[in-house]
């Protein structure tokens, strides 16, 4: 048995992955607010617009990013684009 | 220096002819010299005009090389190599010749100087790369090979004739600039290139044939025909304002079409497009920096998408399964795969220290530098979607997720080689991007290792895979298909043609089948009866009495031929005595 199989297998340990991801998540929001704040010598020309200077502003574009390309997608699909397979062979 | 007269694109096209003829190990050798010597003749190349050629009056250039030419030339070239290592093992000489004839018509339409030189190889390449889908040698495959040869038949023709009518305009063939004329013929030359660069809604032949092409053929499909048409693009339409928008809008429309996707292989294809639409969007721009990053992210996209194909491919390959849905718990029996399609997957995210994150940048912090908010906002937004899907729900699906019995195995070792090799590459552009920067056309400063821009990217990258997981249920993909602008002659084709029968059908049975019915009765038909009474009359009439006459003479005649010598001999001597009394007495 792998690595990879025995972390996903066993819930306990499963459940101490999932524990991580939620840290590490919280670890990049974290970086991304305080890093450049520590070493901002590069933050003059690393912002373009004004939006990108917002705290947090990646991770939470990345989250409502990810949100409405799911929504608006399977809306769309369910709506008018998904057909069954055999559409074009009748 | 390069002697005047090699041209890299005719070594694959000419050379791959060599391969029926060879047998085992001198044929893999010769599959791999082929592309190996194309490459390292692009790789020698000094800048210049070469290969010029007086045909019918036009000065052809078919090697122009400079600095653009020359960086679309070594990634055309070493993924010709690569996808050679990934086929090695497949016997069938024709798929060899067409995918190496394939990649040598992408060569000759980077270094072609001229618009004839330039449509002679992009129509090989369309017959070339219909020919993969096709030898698929599947009825679904061979369908679609059909279409999609269909289309670009279609695009080429759009090209001809614009090509045409630039060269009366303008009365020169050269491929430079085409300005911002928007005249019929930039208009036709800009669609054929557009269309060949997948741009909706002329993009849909593209997650049509891939998916169906040949596991080997589809990492071929994915190199060539969209980036030799962004390459043409940058040369001829840089800075062509609407492409900016066009751009943005294919960036998510490839992501929308890949959330509903559930063929492994047509998500990736989606992606294509969505990739494709930061390049379109880069062209748009026309900055140093935004085709910089057009040119970048073609040559990072080139190696990321062949790797993610070849794995796609490679479970298809060993599994037999091309859906979603039948796939599942994979990571047991194919973990090395996995490992080097996640590289891929990484790549394409634009996660730090892997290809996409150093080119992607580069395009939008062109949007940034020419201050376009919304362009910015949704390039960024469709990163997100990429990671989504080609990070997160393909892997997830086909690797892990609920194991739906499908067998699998690690695949060929040429398979593995080759992956791994677009895996090294991709990492080491990641890592050392100046590798690839010092060789862009343009020659400028660009880090994209900047704290801000690496901690807002992570973030958005880990915050993406958090909403991944909570909607995961609404994330699971259903055995459908989905709509795309293929319906208009895939379906639409068949609606018009039931529109028109219909009024068609009463013209011909009501209209004209009233007319033929008048004009036959009346007039054919009565004329056919005066004809048949002469006939019966006359003609009969005569036929009989010669008969008659001739039954009567032969009668008189039967007396005279009795079949007896005495009565033959009397009549000669007869006639004898009435030639002599002639003779003596006149």
């Amino acid at each position: 048995m792998s690595l990879l199989q025995r972390i996903l297998e066993d819930p306990a340990r499963f459940k101490r992955l999932k524990v991580v991801f939620y840290v590490t998540l919280v670890l990049i929001a974290a970086a991304e607010v305080v890093l450049p704040k520590v070493f901002h010598k590069d933050d003059a020309h690393a912002h373009h617009f004004d939006f990108e200077g917002w705290p947090v502003f990646g991770s939470a574009y990345g989250f409502v990013s990810c949100v409405v390309i799911i929504l608006v997608s399977k809306f769309i699909g369910k709506l008018w684009l998904m057909r069954k397979e055999d559409h074009y062979d009748s | 220096m390069t002697p005047d007269w090699v041209h890299p694109g005719l070594v694959l096209i000419l050379g791959a002819w060599i391969l029926p003829f060879l047998k085992g190990g001198l044929k893999k050798t010769a599959m791999l010299a082929i592309p190996g010597t194309a490459m390292f003749i692009c790789f020698t190349m000094s800048t210049g005009s070469f290969c010029e050629v007086n045909f019918l009056g036009q000065e052809l250039t078919f090697l122009r090389v400079d600095k653009l030419s020359l960086i679309f030339s070594y990634i055309f070239s070493l993924m010709a190599l690569l996808g050679m290592i990934f086929a090695l093992h497949v016997d069938d000489d024709t798929q060899h010749i067409s995918a190496l004839g394939y990649a040598g018509g992408a060569l000759g339409v980077t270094f072609a100087g001229d618009l004839v030189a330039l449509y002679l190889f992009w129509e090989f390449m369309a017959v070339t790369s219909a020919l993969l889908v096709w030898l698929r040698r599947e009825p679904e495959a061979e369908r679609a090979a059909f279409r999609y040869f269909l289309v670009h038949v279609f695009g080429g023709l759009v090209l001809l004739a614009g090509i045409l009518l630039h060269g009366h305009a303008t009365g020169s063939f050269a491929f430079e600039h085409f300005g911002e004329s928007g005249g019929i013929a930039w208009g036709l030359i800009l669609t054929a290139f557009l269309l060949n660069a997948a741009v909706p809604p002329l993009g849909a032949w593209l997650p049509d044939a891939y998916p169906q092409a040949s596991v080997t053929g589809a990492v071929f499909m994915t190199a060539f025909t969209t980036k030799s048409a962004v390459y043409v693009l940058i040369r001829g339409f840089a800075g062509t304002d609407f492409l900016i928008w066009l751009g943005a809008f294919m960036a998510i429309y490839g992501v929308v079409y890949a959330v509903l996707e559930n063929d492994a292989r047509r998500l990736l294809a989606y992606h294509i497009i969505s990739q494709v639409g930061y390049m379109v969007c880069g062209v748009g721009i026309g900055t140093e920096l935004a085709i910089n990053g057009a040119t970048a992210h073609a040559f990072a996209h080139i190696l990321y998408k062949a790797l993610l194909f070849m794995g796609a491919g490679a479970v298809i390959h060993m599994t037999g399964k091309n859906k979603l849905t039948e796939m599942g718990g994979l990571y047991k029996t194919m973990p090395i795969t996995l490992g080097l399609y996640m590289i891929g997957a990484c790549a394409i995210s634009a996660v730090p220290l892997f290809s996409g994150f150093v080119s992607k940048s580069m395009v939008v912090s062109a949007a940034g530098e020419k201050e376009l908010p919304w362009i910015f906002l949704t390039l960024t937004l469709a990163s997100a979607g990429t990671f989504l899907h080609t990070g997160l729900k393909l892997p997830y699906y086909m690797f892990f997720g609920k194991d739906t019995g499908a067998k699998g195995a690690e695949p060929p070792k040429n398979m593995l080689a080759a992956m791994a090799l677009a895996a090294i590459a991709c990492t080491v552009i990641g890592v050392a991007p100046n590798l690839l920067y010092d060789h862009l056309p343009n020659s400028l400063e660009y880090h994209p290792y900047t704290l801000a821009h690496v901690t807002a990217t992570m973030g958005m990258l880990g915050f993406t895979a958090l909403g991944f997981f909570m909607l995961l249920k609404h994330l699971d993909p259903e055995p459908k298909i989905s709509l795309d602008t293929d319906w208009f002659y895939r379906r639409g084709s068949a609606a018009f043609v039931a529109l028109t029968v219909r009024p068609l059908a009463r013209l011909e049975f009501g209209f004209v089948g009233e007319i033929y019915a008048f004009v036959m009765r009346r007039f054919v038909l009565g004329g056919a009866s005066v004809l048949r009474a002469f006939d019966t009359h006359i003609v009969d009439f005569t036929a009989v009495g010669v008969g008659r006459l001739t039954q009567a003479s032969s009668r008189i005649l039967k007396t005279t031929v009795s079949g007896n010598i005495q009565h033959y001999g009397l009549i000669m001597l007869a006639g004898v005595l009435v030639l002599l009394a002639l003779v003596m007495f006149i």
